[in-house]
């Protein structure tokens, strides 16, 4: 491969001698339109086995929850599902998410979503179910569901709804959300907020309307397209 | 591919075309496009979450420079498809799964294509025909001018 790496094929450096150098840059010669640049099938092989082996060694370290992958998500609406969330230092506050002005998908609400922020500091979930609706069809993500659980920390999320029977440890109600101290989130001054030292959440639900963050380990990875959701 | 000079856009585009690794760069930089409306998170948000988060903006935007950079300077295509692979992988980290992989096997393929390029090359052939000519070359001359080792 360094024979040829030192080809440059825009300047078109000997033009006196069209059998080494390359000079497709004149278009009056025959051989010029005749001989192309393109694509040698085993140089591309050089890259494309090694890169193939790495994204599959990606690919199998997160499914074996050895390598946590990070998520952000936004202007799609998805859901998240797990049968049981445990996790330490949790806030929620309530806010509102501003559309940008004449969105088509402000219907009637002039703009806003009233959004329920969670954030977990580290959270485990067991069987944990995410999808995305693309219109059609959806793209879920299953992770979790063997004996070693999914787990995050840092996990922000801009809800609209949320469900499931919820337990928490060392709860502090009413809150100004900008005295938050468990999760390391703030939210805006005088708005009303909770915070607990643990939470414990069976058969979660969330519709995340804007944005998640946070860094995942997703043991069991799976990746699919299907026409149902979560 | 005939060798008489065609007048017309379409032509000049042609020619423009071969002379780089077009569609390699065209793929990576549209694998950067997917990532980066995969993500699309508020900046209030990524600034939160700190280097770790941004790194997730960053990537993709790398990829699609990068993309646009192997169309428009091929001379430096082999840095470039390098390090476009590596981000292209990286997005997978960083990224949503790498825009829900889609966006990093855009880059990933883009990337060898622009890697495996070559300027100047003969027209395509069949590989029967290929086959059929190095004999008969070698019939005609003990060595062969065989073509570039890959």
């Amino acid at each position: 491969m360094a024979s040829s790496s030192d080809v440059n094929p825009s300047a078109g450096n000997n033009p006196g001698n069209p059998e080494s150098g390359s000079v497709p840059e004149v278009p009056e010669a025959s051989a010029a339109s005749a001989r192309r640049g393109r694509v040698r099938g085993r140089r591309a092989a050089i890259m494309a086995v090694p890169a193939a082996a790495v994204a599959a060694g990606l690919a199998i370290l997160t499914a074996e929850g050895a390598l946590g992958v990070q998520f952000a998500i936004s202007g799609m609406p998805f859901t998240v599902t797990a049968t049981e969330l445990n996790g330490t230092g949790f806030e929620q506050f309530g806010g509102l998410d501003q559309m940008a002005p004449g969105s088509p998908n402000e219907g009637d609400t002039g703009g806003q979503v009233l959004v329920i922020t969670s954030a977990i500091k580290n959270a485990t979930l067991t069987k944990l179910c995410q999808s995305v609706d693309l219109g059609g069809t959806n793209l879920v993500i299953t992770a979790g569901g063997g004996k070693d659980k999914v787990t995050a920390s840092d996990l922000t999320t801009d809800s609209t709804e949320l469900s499931g029977n919820a337990a928490f440890n060392n709860i502090e109600i009413g809150n100004d959300a900008s005295t938050l101290t468990k999760a390391g989130v703030k939210g805006p001054i005088g708005v009303f907020s909770q915070q607990a030292d643990t939470v414990y959440i069976g058969d979660l639900r969330q519709t995340n309307y804007a944005t998640t963050a946070g860094v995942f380990k997703l043991p069991g990875l799976k990746l699919g397209f299907g026409s149902k959701g979560c | 591919m005939s060798g008489a000079p065609q007048q017309g856009m379409r032509s000049a585009f042609r020619r423009w075309r071969a002379a780089r690794p077009f569609w390699g760069g065209l793929l990576l930089a549209l694998g950067g496009a997917e990532i980066l409306l995969s993500v699309r998170a508020s900046l209030k948000v990524i600034l939160h979450v700190g280097m770790q988060g941004l790194a997730g903006y960053l990537l993709p935007t790398l990829m699609l420079v990068l993309g646009l950079l192997i169309i428009f300077s091929p001379a430096q295509r082999l840095f470039y498809s390098i390090t476009g692979v590596m981000l292209s992988l990286g997005t997978w980290v960083t990224s949503n799964l790498g825009g829900f992989f889609v966006g990093l096997m855009l880059g990933v393929a883009g990337s060898c294509m622009a890697f495996g390029w070559l300027p100047d090359q003969e027209p395509r052939r069949s590989r029967r025909q290929r086959r059929r000519e190095a004999r008969e070359a070698k019939a005609a001359h003990p060595v062969p001018p065989g073509p570039e080792p890959a």
